[in-house]
């Protein structure tokens, strides 16, 4: 039984889900994928979502080049990385740039016998990590000139498979459905913030409404995609969708 | 920070919408990358924001064109009370209505108010006195005329005015008027006509209170009339 097999999740309840969540396996919470849906004569077609443990078992096989873990570890922190770096970096590729140089750095001091002591902590260890490649990015950045070109849009995902395309559909028309539940006033709202990049006092005093009206309208709407999201999430899309 | 820290704050929102301090943002980064609700909280939100901003142009420009139609909508509708159909129907009953009231009502009136009436005659006896409750007959078109003998007590404060209280059946006040007293030192009776117009008047008990009102505007009550009116049409 290879460490692949292994780790393919399994169907289960729930609560079977919620009363392993202390042993050191991943943690199953399963949700038909859009693959599922749409094909279900497919056997598993797509993976569930998975509340991984980040363990000993875990860096294990991660460090043995196990496939589902390590795409599991690149795609669980690159959406991570990129949210973090978005907020600080302008350029896609230097955002990339980052991903790539923390990943590398990351997986080289697991590697090392002893690299990570506490393997639970692993979440913090590439916060941490990326904070120090940034920091280095920062200093050199500012001695030289960036080649890449600031504020250029991102390049269109490739290798997208149907399946993908379809759930990103799916997300697209789930997020239209959301806005347009909204009232007006709250759709311009989040336009004037999101979008206009306006000043979120001048935009609150305009439309007459409080900060913290702003942050429930956001949570409420984000409550209402989650829903939608984690059935995505099952599939894992190309990471361009999702962040 | 820890995770129910980070819920109770909606600290995820907060991130989104770039309200955290430096310190605070460091703080939840380093909490999202050890907690995976958070960590699926905020990718949610991130996409959604992400999303939202591609759908938003479209949206709210479809919302500013259905406002304006909607606004236009609104002006034909407060308009829409010129049209024709509706403006010449209303003019002709306001022309009805003005018509009958300068060709009916205001001649009828000032017929009334400029010629001599006719009414019965019926003599009030006090009821502090203990005289009987008298029964008078009106109609609609005459009504009733009431001479009322007011007798001044000698040792009474002398009285600047009287002021005349009707009470209706039911004991409503139905009218009030006062009338200047004659000079002092003058007959100890003094006599007034009320004339009750015939539209005011209904079947039943009546009373009319005199009241005395001195120069300092002192009032005392000196006289009370009952009587009873049985209305023929």
């Amino acid at each position: 039984m290879n460490a692949a097999h292994a780790r393919r999740p399994h169907r289960a309840s729930p609560r079977q889900c919620r009363s392993r969540a202390k042993s050191p396996r991943p943690i199953c919470f399963q949700s038909p994928t859009p693959a599922e849906i749409l094909y279900p004569s497919l056997p598993m077609a797509g993976q569930a979502l998975q509340f991984y443990s980040f363990d000993a078992k875990y860096v294990e096989d991660l460090c043995a080049g196990d496939s589902q873990t390590q795409e599991h570890f690149v795609s669980y922190f690159t959406a991570l990385l990129r949210i973090k770096l978005r907020s600080r970096l302008q350029s896609f590729h230097a955002i990339e740039d980052v991903c790539q140089e923390t990943f590398a750095r990351v997986l080289q001091v697991l590697r090392k016998d002893g690299g990570l002591r506490q393997p639970e902590s692993l979440g913090a260890f590439v916060n941490n990590v990326c904070n120090h490649v940034l920091f280095e990015y920062y200093r050199s950045s500012s001695r030289s000139e960036s080649l890449d070109a600031e504020g250029a849009p991102e390049p269109a995902a490739t290798g997208a498979d149907v399946l993908d395309i379809v759930s990103a559909r799916q997300i697209k028309e789930n997020v239209l459905v959301i806005l347009m539940r909204l009232s007006k006033r709250d759709r311009s709202l989040l336009k004037a913030i999101f979008l206009d990049e306006r000043d979120r006092d001048e935009v609150c005093q305009e439309f007459g409404v409080e900060r913290e009206y702003l942050r429930v309208l956001l949570h409420r709407a984000k409550q209402e995609f989650k829903v939608e999201y984690v059935k995505h999430i099952g599939n894992q899309v190309s990471l361009s969708t999702d962040t | 920070m820890n995770h129910s820290e980070a819920v109770e704050r909606m600290t995820s929102e907060r991130y989104l919408l770039n309200e955290l301090t430096p310190d605070v943002r460091d703080a939840f980064e380093e909490h999202v990358f050890d907690c995976q609700e958070c960590a699926l909280d905020l990718r949610a939100g991130a996409l959604f924001v992400r999303e939202a901003k591609v759908h938003l142009p479209d949206v709210v420009a479809s919302d500013a064109r259905s406002g304006r139609s909607k606004a236009k909508g609104k002006r034909t509708s407060r308009f829409s009370w010129w049209r024709p159909a509706f403006a010449v129907p209303a003019f002709a009953a306001l022309l009805i209505l003005v018509g009958y009231q300068n060709f009916v009502t205001f001649p009828a009136l000032r017929h009334s108010a400029n010629e001599p009436r006719l009414a019965p005659l019926a003599t009030l006896r006090s009821a502090t006195r203990g005289a009987a409750r008298p029964t008078f007959t009106a109609d609609r078109t005459h009504g009733v005329a009431l001479p009322v003998d007011l007798v001044i007590e000698p040792d009474m404060a002398p009285a600047a005015s009287y002021s005349f209280d009707l009470r209706s059946p039911q004991g409503k006040l139905v009218w009030t008027g006062s009338l200047p007293a004659t000079a002092p030192g003058a007959d100890s009776e003094q006599s007034f006509s009320l004339a009750i117009p015939g539209g005011m008047l209904e079947s039943g008990a009546y009373s009319l209170t005199v009241t005395s009102v001195t120069a300092q505007g002192g009032r005392t009550p000196i006289e009370q009339y009952n009587f009873d009116i049985v209305m023929t049409n």
